[in-house]
């Protein structure tokens, strides 16, 4: 059995599910160490005091606020562990929805959880409530000194937790300088966009995708370690396309084999009703 | 407005979109400074080359890999892009799917797509349009920094939001939690006893009646410090914090009894803003 990260308990109505928090994910990329690039060596992380110029061992250190300009709030670990709350052991739902009206955006972390000591029956309860009525339970909890919104949800046979973020941790897109188009794009070339799309349409079959940069990059390490030269790789001016109808037509033709024709005359490509999409919370098995 | 992540473009069948990508999140957390505890005066996390015992500015520092026989190789930013030039540069759009058919556990990380400028704007404002009528997400994949990301694209508020995605082999299992669950399996009557309190609790998903108490509980301390006040020690816990249910359809019908007198509490303006209160701890 793997680790747990956390422990605490689910509130479900007057329903007390103890769980234990497991990491769901691992990252698979290569993994590097900060090196001095002028003989290899190993870098180290020192915490030094700014005024005296040497070594701080931790025990030596509080933890401070700048309420202004080098002025400090310095606060104790039980001072900042009273922002805890009931949420560093309970996370207590306090909606449901369905998972469909949840934008990928807000999602952070996933975590699996198991049952708790003595909390198998109200686990599995709450997981064949959680797959029936086909919605996610929303709470916070806290972890690690921070407080996160989360979704709990049924996955294959689990409770899955994802962290998610608050709203005011979105950028606004209104915050971007998105600039418009001089000249719309024309309804010829919204329907040769909208055919390909759906020529390109397909399901979504996580295996079919492989990191294929991770064996590149180790291959190249391979490379540099038998001393050979890497060349930099050209820099590529990527210039807009002047006609994009043009371009539109021939990734069509190369995509369906001279169908263009027919696209081409096709009105404007069907919307499909928006997706309900995991309509299926639990359906991942 | 703020430095890009990273720019490149975004290829869509023969179509080239120039993009700058930005992250769609920001950091809303309070964070601490590191202090020398006698004087109150900062430390900083400083970079020490072993060998030198010198520090060592940020532009000299490398990515280094440890082979088996304890040799390092050390890569430049330009050795990254050199594995594979064409996807450093390009988020290659290989096929549109429906949202709903992406298990959320593979979301990580989610950025905005801006075109860099006006020349990009009607590649742009094509490929938002076309993405916006289909109702799909366009999945592709490209290298950031030191790692080939799996992408979803698509259109939120007019903007195409684009988020990082594991790849299948980074998702665990869940078969050993799952064969560890002894319990019994739960009883028809419970189940819909169960589903019943969802139901009462459901409401449309809406982010912004969660706030971040934690954040906002740390800013009132840290005023009250400033203040010269007294941090209080947190109350204990009001209940017992791993108790266990021995009677799962007791407290199943305790609950939906509760919910249903305090019937406007389901609503959402009524709730959200303390958790606490409508903990229903006790017995209304």
């Amino acid at each position: 059995m793997p680790r747990s990260l956390w422990n605490g308990t689910i509130a479900f109505g007057m329903v007390r599910v103890p769980v234990k928090l497991y990491s769901a994910t691992e990252s698979k990329a290569v993994r590097f160490r900060e090196r001095h690039c002028s003989d290899g060596a190993a870098i180290e992380h020192r915490r030094v005091c700014v005024q005296e110029g040497r070594e701080i061992p931790y025990g030596e250190t509080v933890k401070g606020f700048e309420v202004s300009s080098g002025s400090y709030v310095t606060l104790s670990k039980e001072e900042i562990a009273t922002a805890d709350g009931p949420g560093a052991h309970m996370i207590e739902i306090e909606h449901f929805a369905h998972r469909a009206e949840i934008d990928p955006v807000f999602y952070e972390r996933a975590y699996r959880l198991g049952p708790g000591k003595l909390g198998d029956d109200a686990y599995l309860l709450l997981h064949a409530a959680l797959t029936r009525s086909d919605r996610v339970g929303i709470g916070r909890f806290v972890f690690h000194n921070k407080a996160h919104l989360v979704a709990l949800r049924a996955l294959e046979d689990v409770i899955a937790l994802h962290t998610m973020r608050f709203a005011d941790e979105l950028i606004p897109v209104d915050d971007l300088e998105i600039p418009a188009p001089q000249r719309k794009p024309s309804k010829l070339e919204v329907a040769a966009a909208g055919t390909l799309v759906e020529q390109l349409s397909s399901s979504f079959q996580p295996d079919d995708y492989e990191d294929t940069y991770r064996a590149a990059l180790l291959e190249l390490i391979e490379r540099k370690a038998r001393g050979e030269t890497i060349d930099a790789p050209e820099a590529e001016e990527i210039a807009p396309e002047d006609d994009l109808l043009v371009a539109l037509q021939a990734s069509l033709e190369r995509q369906g084999g001279g169908r263009s024709a027919r696209a081409k005359a096709k009105t404007k490509a069907k919307k499909p009703p928006r997706s309900r999409a995991g309509k299926s919370v639990g359906s991942a098995r | 407005m703020a430095k890009p992540l990273w720019t490149g473009s975004l290829s869509f069948g023969l179509v080239n979109v120039p993009v700058a990508l930005f992250s769609a999140t920001r950091d809303r957390d309070i964070h601490f400074q590191l202090l020398h505890a006698p004087d109150c005066s900062p430390i900083e996390t400083r970079r020490v080359c072993a060998a030198e015992e010198q520090p060592v500015p940020w532009p000299e520092i490398a990515r280094g890999y440890e082979l088996e026989n304890g040799e390092w190789v050390l890569l430049s930013d330009e050795d990254l892009r050199a594995a594979a030039p064409r996807q450093s540069r390009t988020i290659d759009i290989e096929r549109f799917v429906e949202v709903g058919e992406i298990d959320p556990v593979y979301f990580d990380h989610s950025y905005l797509l801006v075109p860099p400028d006006e020349g990009a704007a009607r590649a742009y404002a094509l490929l938002s349009e076309t993405m916006g009528d289909s109702g799909k997400v366009a999945l592709g994949r490209f290298v950031l920094r030191t790692k080939e990301r799996l992408v979803c694209i698509r259109v939120r508020d007019s903007a195409l939001t684009l988020t990082t995605m594991l790849f299948g082999d980074e998702v665990r299992s869940s078969e050993e939690i799952a064969e560890g669950i002894e319990g019994a399996a739960p009883t028809g009557e419970q189940i819909e006893s169960a589903v019943a309190v969802i139901e009462e609790l459901s409401v449309e998903f809406d982010p912004t009646l969660y706030r971040d108490e934690h954040r906002a509980h740390l800013k009132r301390i840290i005023k009250r410090k400033q203040q010269g006040k007294k941090i209080a020690a947190p109350a204990p816990a009001k209940e017992p914090v791993t108790t266990t249910a021995p009677d799962l359809m007791g407290a199943l019908e305790e609950s939906l009894a509760q919910i249903r007198a305090q019937g406007k509490a389901k609503k959402p303006r009524a709730r959200a803003r303390s958790a606490s209160k409508k903990t229903p701890a006790r017995q209304a």
